[in-house]
């Protein structure tokens, strides 16, 4: 054990924090609420701490070999830096809103515990810089969070839950077998070295295999095509501070994972790069086109979680392609990936504030809610525009900075032939899904801030103590820095940005972005028209429809039988495990078949001769000794298996024979 | 040093006293510990020639086995004392529980295969009445398949021990092997036949496929701490004997390479998924977990037959988590019966309310089965991995990982459902129906300190990894 021990007590006090509140919570529930607080402030004081610690030269490491069989190995870089703060901030943010949340909830002591235990594995895995530390922490947060999950307990999240925990198993042993061959290939798993280790290797073959089974399991906690069906199952089902935390930084360890394969083990490998960017492109187009149908607030931002998702993985896609100009596609990665995790918790909190009041998620039965309610409703609206990237917000930057990437990729072909075609088309869907998130979200904002409830809006109105002020900070709180870092991105955004890009290998920028020129405002403007054009066409006139009232209310119109996960994949393993318990059941019967042969024979021999069970026989001397049932027993048993041993005798001595 | 330790327990069969039993198995473990630890390489028990002498020799394998039965003895019998109250027949079903640890902690120590042969069989003959305690028809008919089973792997034995014996330059566990090259030159066939033979013969007791059809019948019916002792320790005689036929009878190089290699490593892969698959679909609680430990047993001899450093730290290390958390399992299956009457994995709803640390027990210890990190079962994954990544022959290489993992992956299919229905019961369960159904302090303790040990030693694998770095060093 050695380094920086403040990086340990990262990692290891919230765990501590969960045994001691478990235990305040079982005398004084209040108590343990400002315990679980004062924990996540602690958290949040020692990241700040570290600051100095945290640099890309000369960064804060720490060591404790042969923890498991490898070492817990943590290292505390800019990007570590940047993912450890907003792990911390996120969690004292929602532990605020925890107490008002749960206030009328079951078993909130198990919520605090798997809380606070998913704080630290979470932490772990940002800080760690081995593999097998980051693989060890993984698999403890999947577990933990799995709780947060199923919380509810309702048949909805119990069926989310399974298919949370089926993802994660499935995924974390795919990666486990990623990271067995990753070991015999490159014969290390620090992940400082991947990149020259990797680039050492001759033949990649196995290599690549590896990546993609690391790939696999990392994207599935990152909710990346096809494994993102779990998230607009869970996220609705879970308590809304777990689904802000789920969404926000638990996604984000799958992106970290992600750029470990893109920009570390294949660094500027076009092959990869590629492969990364059409699993975004889907992803980011499907998450905002299902988003758009969703009519359930809390679905309707996991889905838009997958988009961003999306985006963040086209990103990571782009620095692979970009090669040595990667330092654009890098940049917009990293702060769409801490912008996603601002904006999701600011959305999900929100929701969090309707569902405590109302008990719905439903839009027809929340909608009208934040109405005369300006603080939740200034709190959403940066959210809202922040998402949908409006110049003057920090999701513009982001976005600006991804979209150049793909511009700039384009104008590396200096022709306009047929090779760039493909990199238009990328660009043409990335302008889409950005109206389509404007759609989505103007459609959320539109129902629950603008328009009436079409039932009982005086009531609604009415509710002035909606959050207590413990909650109003946290909300408040996570809204400040939306638009900050969107004005003055020069001084504030792009010095994180810095800050973060060594892990990702980027090079210096050729020349600044200019934010505010016509050239780079040309995207948003298109994206943000496009969106005003399927809100007026789609979401008012196809997915709205007048109920027998009168009343226009929204209905879902995604078709049902388009659910890879209900028809596809669970049918799929019911019928290998089906198949494959028949095959073994048959080599089980067949195995055993001699044997209750011989049991039949025997059983029929030793009742054709009855003297041996009462004639003075050793067996009847054992008899004195025990009583009868037994030595019968023996003495069949012991008959019969000198019989069986014989016979196998005989039977080998014949093959030997024969042989 | 161990007669001594035998003498004790000969001596005290009878008394029906929970806490003279207790003395007796904590006077072997500690007797155990000071005998392998004694200096003293071993005794001769009884010498009758050259060749049929019993024989006790103490090296680290040996060790490992030793203590690991020992402890898991004090453990089961704590265990029983509130569970055989239930039960029954106290005093039959701890007069053979004793016999059978002299003879499954002499079965390790033994110094050649005469020994072995003579204590393996003596462990099945007394061990049979823990299968048949309940003496109901299904209990009779186990037994009698158990012996079946056994006698046969036994026959299949002594027919490799014979011809060894011509084959041999000796038959003393020698690390590296006994062959005489000279000999076998003549008929190489038909000393891998004999190896073959010898591990399959032995690998009755593991339950390998195609001869584990004894285990899902006998664990089920016997009770609880028998069957933890029988599926956790019991079936490692088998182990034992299996590393003592391959490593110091046959030796890694000879086996290494041929058809019977390749075979055998085809056969344990199978009895891996097979094991897995059956449990996964298994509806009896207990037989589910026999299932599993067909599966689990197998890893172990897969890893041996790697025959590598990798495959066999694997193979022991899954040796020492498989002991503890099957036991452990084993255990709360027995709670389960004797508090609340579940025979069935349907059952369990809301369990976690009633009876909270033992479903925790279960939670952590089934994690570790799965091999979900820190616990034992990830380190000796990784190592089973490595190992058969390793392999020479590709197909087997990557084929052997990736049945690994799928077993994993149905592992975790037939264990994680029943805690997370045991914890989570629904929103409409009935909290007031909950009754405080937590056993004893003497049930709970065995339970709770296996499961610490799961966890902890997968935390801190370094002291055991030496301890088994020891054992590989001379083999390879």
């Amino acid at each position: 054990m050695n380094g920086n021990f403040l990086l340990l007590f990262l990692a290891f006090w919230p765990m501590i924090g969960a045994l001691i509140g478990y235990m305040l919570g079982r005398k004084n529930k209040t108590q343990r609420d400002y315990f679980a607080v004062f924990v996540c402030a602690v958290e949040m004081v020692i990241v700040g701490l570290l600051f100095k610690s945290a640099s890309n030269s000369a960064p804060a490491v720490f060591e404790w070999a042969g923890f498991s069989g490898f070492r817990i190995y943590f290292k505390l870089d800019g990007f570590r830096y940047i993912y450890a703060f907003i792990t911390a901030f996120m969690w004292l943010c929602t532990t605020m809103l925890s107490p008002e949340y749960f206030a009328h909830y079951r078993n909130r002591n198990r919520y605090y515990f798997f809380t606070l235990m998913t704080l630290g594995a979470t932490m772990a895995v940002f800080l760690s810089a081995d593999l097998m530390t980051t693989f060890l922490f993984f698999e403890v947060m999947s577990f933990t969070s799995y709780v947060q999950v199923i919380h509810d307990e309702s048949d909805g999240a119990k069926y989310a839950a399974q298919g949370y925990v089926a993802v994660a198993v499935i995924g974390g042993l795919v990666m486990l077998m990623g990271i067995f061959v990753l070991y015999t290939q490159i014969g290390t798993t620090d992940m400082a070295l991947f990149t020259e280790a990797a680039a050492a290797l001759n033949d990649k073959s196995k290599l690549f295999i590896a990546s993609l089974c690391i790939l696999f399991g990392f994207g599935s906690k990152a909710g990346m095509f096809p494994l993102h069906f779990w998230l607009p199952q869970a996220h609705p089902v879970a308590p809304a501070p777990a689904s802000s935390l789920l969404s926000g930084v638990l996604t984000k360890t799958g992106i970290f994972g992600i750029l470990l394969v893109g920009s570390n083990l294949f660094l500027h490998d076009e092959k990869m790069g590629v492969i990364i960017l059409c699993l975004g492109v889907v992803t980011m187009f499907l998450g905002a086109f299902l988003a758009l149908f969703s009519i359930d607030l809390k679905r309707t931002l996991a889905c838009s979680s997958v988009s961003q998702i999306g985006f963040i993985i086209v990103g990571v896609g782009m620095q692979g392609i970009l090669g040595e100009h990667n330092a654009i596609a890098v940049q917009g990665t990293l702060l769409h990936m801490v912008n996603h995790s601002m904006f999701k918790l600011l959305l999900f909190m929100s929701a969090g504030v309707v569902y405590m009041n109302m008990h719905k998620l439903d839009l027809n039965d929340i909608r009208g809610f934040g109405r005369k309610k300006p603080v939740l409703m200034v709190c959403f609206l940066i959210g809202f525009l922040g998402i949908i990237g409006l110049p003057g917000f920090s999701g513009y930057i982001s976005k600006t900075l991804i979209h150049e990437s793909i511009v700039e990729k384009i104008w590396l072909f200096h022709d306009y032939s047929n090779a760039s075609t493909f990199f238009q088309i990328v660009e043409a869907i990335f302008t889409l899904s950005g109206g389509l998130t404007a759609a989505y979200m103007t459609k959320l904002f539109v129902a629950i801030f603008i328009e009436k409830n079409n039932t009982d809006q005086a009531k609604l109105d009415a509710k002035k103590n909606y959050m207590k002020p413990m909650s109003t900070i946290a909300l408040v709180a996570s809204a400040v820095m939306i638009p900050v870092f969107g004005l003055f991105p020069q001084q504030t955004f792009m010095k994180v940005a810095d800050f973060g890009k060594y892990f990702m290998h980027g090079h210096a920028l050729e020349h600044a972005v200019e934010f505010f020129a016509w050239q780079n405002l040309k995207g948003a403007v298109a994206s943000l028209v496009i969106g005003a054009i399927l809100y007026l066409l789609v979401v008012r006139i196809c997915l709205m429809k007048k109920d027998e009232n009168g009343n226009t209310i929204y209905v879902n119109s995604w078709p049902i039988f388009v659910n890879l996960e209900k028809y596809i994949y669970r049918p799929v393993l019911a019928f290998l495990s089906t198949f494959f318990y028949y095959i073994c059941k048959m080599l089980d019967i067949f195995v055993n078949m001699p044997w209750a042969l011989v049991t039949h024979v025997v059983d029929h021999a030793i009742a054709l001769y009855p003297k041996w069970d009462t004639h003075k026989s050793t067996a009847k001397r054992i008899e004195h000794y025990l009583d009868d049932n037994y030595s019968r027993l023996i003495a069949t048993s012991l008959s019969y298996g000198l019989i069986v041993s014989f016979a196998g005798l005989v039977i080998f001595m014949l093959v030997m024979w024969f042989m | 040093m161990i007669t001594g330790a035998f003498l004790a327990m000969f001596k005290q069969k009878g008394r029906n006293l929970d806490y003279t039993v207790l003395a007796i198995s904590v006077t072997t473990f500690v007797l155990t510990l000071l005998a392998v630890y004694s200096g003293e390489p071993g005794v001769d028990l009884i010498y009758v020639t050259d060749l049929l002498c019993m024989k006790l020799r103490v090296d680290d394998v040996g060790r490992l086995f030793a203590i690991l039965t020992s402890f898991m003895w004090v453990m089961a019998i704590m265990f029983s004392f509130e569970y055989m109250d239930h039960e029954g027949h106290k005093t039959r079903f701890y007069s053979f529980m004793l016999l059978c640890l002299g003879v499954s902690v002499g079965l390790p120590l033994s110094g050649n295969i005469f020994t072995m042969y003579m204590f393996y069989e003596m462990l099945t003959v007394l061990s049979m009445p823990l299968v048949i305690h309940s003496y109901s028809k299904e209990a009779i008919n186990a037994g009698k398949r158990y012996l079946m089973f056994s006698f046969f792997g036994a026959s299949l034995v002594l027919t490799g021990f014979l011809f060894l014996n011509y084959f041999g330059t000796t038959l003393d566990f020698t690390a590296g092997g006994v062959l005489d090259m000279v000999k076998v030159s003549q008929n190489p066939t038909l000393v891998l036949v004999l190896f073959v033979l010898m591990f399959i013969g032995f690998s009755v007791k593991a339950g390998m496929f195609p001869l584990h059809a004894w285990l899902p019948t006998a664990h089920p019916i016997a009770p609880a701490p028998a069957s933890a002792l029988l599926s956790g320790v019991i079936t490692k005689a088998g182990v034992v004997a299996i590393i003592r036929v391959t490593f110091y009878l046959f030796g890694a190089e000879f086996i290494s390479g041929t058809w019977a290699h390749t075979g055998l490593l085809v056969l344990t892969l199978v009895s891996v998924f097979l094991g897995s698959m059956l449990a996964y679909k298994e509806q009896h609680f207990k037989r589910r977990l026999a299932y599993s430990s067909v599966s689990q047993l197998s890893y172990i001899l897969f890893g041996i037959i790697i025959l590598s450093t990798n495959g066999l730290t694997g193979a022991l290390m899954h040796v020492i988590a498989h002991s503890a958390i099957k036991v452990t399992l084993f255990f709360v299956a027995g709670v389960m019966i004797f508090k609340a009457e579940i025979h069935h994995v349907d059952e369990v709803t809301g369990l976690g309310k009633s009876m909270p640390i033992t479903m925790w027990c279960y939670s952590l210890v089934s994690l570790g089965l799965i091999g979900i990190p820190p616990t034992t079962g990830y380190v000796s994954k990784w190592f089973l991995a490595q190992g058969s990544l390793g392999l020479a022959n590709q197909i087997i290489a990557y084929g052997g990982a990736i049945v690994l993992l799928i077993s994993a992956l149905l592992t975790a299919g037939y264990l994680i459902p029943i805690f997370t229905e045991a914890f989570f019961p629904g929103k409409d369960f009935d909290y007031s129906s909950v009754k405080k159904l937590e056993p004893g302090m003497t049930t709970l303790i065995p339970m709770l300190v296996l499961t610490a040990i799961t966890v902890l030693v997968g935390m801190f694998p370094g002291p055991v990894l030496g301890f088994i770095s020891n054992v590989t060093k001379i083999l390879f």
